[in-house]
């Protein structure tokens, strides 16, 4: 079970939003949509513990995420959670290979065979060699989805992972990650302001931020 | 880095076979007496065979030394000739036990114009026992050879580890003959060297020599301890040098390692998002900084040996160096020891960077 509790953020003493509450059973999807600007970003950063919240709490079964040690919050996040981040955040000077080498070698597991058929899946088979500095805004967006479930994870979060692409794109990224998700019986936390895409997956939560005060 | 090892290295080799080589080559001796002049060259000259004598004494006059109540042995020895830039010395038989050297083969000189030669002498010339060599006037290989009279060698020495494996030894008469001295009392010797009876000699017989004849007695602890002490100074600059050098790539180390750091914070911060704990970035920061140090020292303590080495063995006055010591190793390891122990804790200012970054910032401003 993945609870989030009366999460609130301030900047400079200004709120951004507050009490943010939601439980997600396992293998259930959660959409969180609003306008931009509204802090879906910064709400991704505090559900995978890249940002503590100014008050409130994130439980993932039990373990109060905030409570761990920083050092331990980024090993809980390696091991369990899969991100795939708004700008990807893909290190550009690595090649597709590498990029995903690099998140396997993070949580201290060896390379599988799984390694080979998820860069096939999303269609990067042929392009393993390649600098991502090279590739297009689509395969980075594939690669960032390959990296998010490289290391099976049992949560996965990704913020606005279609709405810079065309509807040809955005069908495809949709469906690797919610094939991914399945594979992997994660629980798959989708934040966006795309309309598109309770078209392209079928969630079973939704929280609108801006609606929850 | 590797420059500012190496020269330290090559400083304290220098430094430490020099040392240990002039404290090997010197038997015991007490004095040596020999001809007014330079007393550090009589030294030099006469136990150290790097120098050029400082003249002759007379046989006469060293004979009334040797016989002195304060003496305990006296050897007296004549230079002036080398073979291959080996020097030949005219002595007798006690020289071989002053320095308790046997022999490998062969026996010692019976009569003139017979040698015994230095384990390094038979090793670079490839004389063997009775093989003829002539001998070449003065101390360096000049070509004027005393083709008329050579010298057969009849033993060859044990390697000692000091000069005398430099040196081909010969009677006096073989070194008087070849010069066609045969007045009796115009018989003239290099250098007598000499131990006491009584340690309390020291201070009345060089007084006795140096006042009273036209010679001049040198002591060979007091005039290395005065060189060493001199060459000492020099060695402090350079070793104040290599200092500053190594100050230098420590500094080098630390802003090549913040200028990666700034360059890579967004990689670094991505590597956090992807489950790399900071403790774990930090040790990746603090090996890359400990690799380039332990391998920079580690290549500047190689290339020091390499260039003392060359310098030992391309170097005429190398030949009076000798090398299989290794005492200075400590004094080495030392070093990297110490230059790695800063290069640890430059190394930590980065690291903590590192460790205190805050990814989402800076993924936000990437």
């Amino acid at each position: 079970m993945f609870i989030c509790e009366d999460v609130s953020f301030d900047i400079d003493g200004q709120k951004l939003f507050s009490n943010i509450n939601f439980n997600l059973k396992p293998q259930k999807d959660l959409l969180i949509t609003g306008p931009s600007g509204i802090g879906k970003t910064t709400l991704l950063s505090i559900l995978c513990g890249i940002q503590k919240p100014t008050t409130g709490k994130i439980t993932y079964n039990s373990i109060d995420l905030y409570n761990l040690p920083e050092n331990k919050i980024d090993e809980f996040r390696g091991k369990n959670l899969g991100v795939v981040f708004q700008n990807f955040n893909l290190i550009n000077t690595f090649t597709v290979k590498q990029n995903l080498e690099i998140a396997i070698s993070a949580i201290d597991r060896k390379k599988s065979i799984l390694f080979f058929k998820l860069l096939d899946r999303v269609g990067l088979a042929n392009k393993s060699h390649i600098k991502v500095a090279n590739l297009s805004i689509g395969e980075k967006q594939r690669l960032a989805v390959a990296r998010a479930f490289v290391g099976d994870p049992k949560w996965v979060f990704c913020d606005e992972p279609t709405s810079s692409l065309d509807d040809k794109n955005a069908n495809i990224i949709a469906n690797l990650i919610k094939e991914e998700s399945l594979r992997c019986k994660a629980s798959l936390v989708l934040i966006t302001h795309d309309s598109r895409i309770q078209s392209l997956i079928k969630f079973s939560q939704i929280l609108k931020l801006g609606d929850e005060l | 880095m590797i420059v500012g090892i190496t020269i330290i290295t090559v400083s304290i080799l220098v430094n430490q076979v020099t040392k240990e080589t002039f404290s090997k080559n010197n038997p015991g001796l007490d004095a040596v007496v020999g001809a007014k002049g330079s007393p550090l060259q009589l030294i030099l000259s006469s136990i150290h065979h790097i120098d050029i004598p400082t003249g002759n004494i007379s046989y006469q006059n060293a004979r009334k030394i040797i016989k002195h109540p304060a003496i305990k042995s006296a050897t007296p020895i004549s230079l002036g000739d080398n073979f291959q830039n080996f020097r030949i010395v005219g002595t007798n038989k006690s020289f071989l036990k002053l320095y308790k050297a046997n022999l490998i083969s062969g026996t010692t000189w019976s009569q003139p114009m017979q040698a015994v030669i230095g384990y390094n002498v038979s090793k670079i010339t490839k004389l063997k026992i009775n093989k003829f060599f002539v001998g070449s006037h003065g101390l360096i290989d000049t070509g004027d050879v005393h083709a008329e009279q050579p010298y057969k060698v009849v033993g060859v020495l044990k390697k000692t580890g000091t000069i005398l494996d430099n040196l081909i030894l010969t009677s006096l008469d073989s070194v008087w003959n070849l010069h066609s001295v045969t007045n009796k009392d115009k018989l003239e010797i290099t250098s007598l060297l000499l131990k006491y009876k009584n340690k309390t000699s020291s201070f009345s017989f060089p007084r006795l020599i140096n006042k009273g004849t036209n010679m001049q007695a040198a002591s060979p602890s007091f005039e290395i301890s005065k060189l060493l002490k001199l060459t000492g100074n020099a060695h402090r600059i350079v070793d104040y040098l290599s200092v500053l050098i190594i100050i230098l790539s420590f500094l080098g180390i630390l802003f090549t390692l913040l200028n990666n750091i700034n360059e890579r914070k967004y990689d670094l911060a991505v590597l956090r998002t992807l489950g790399f704990s900071r403790w774990k970035l930090f040790s990746i920061i603090l090996s890359e900084g400990m690799i380039i140090s332990i391998l920079g020292s580690t290549i500047g303590l190689i290339f020091g040996y390499i260039v003392y080495e060359s310098m030992y063995y391309f170097s005429i006055v190398g030949r009076s160096l000798e090398l299989g010591q290794l005492n200075f190793l400590n004094d080495l390891f030392l070093i990297w020891i110490i230059v790695n122990i800063i290069a640890f804790i430059t190394c930590l200012v980065p690291c903590i960077k590192v460790y205190k970054q805050n990814i989402r910032s800076t993924l936000l401003n990437s």
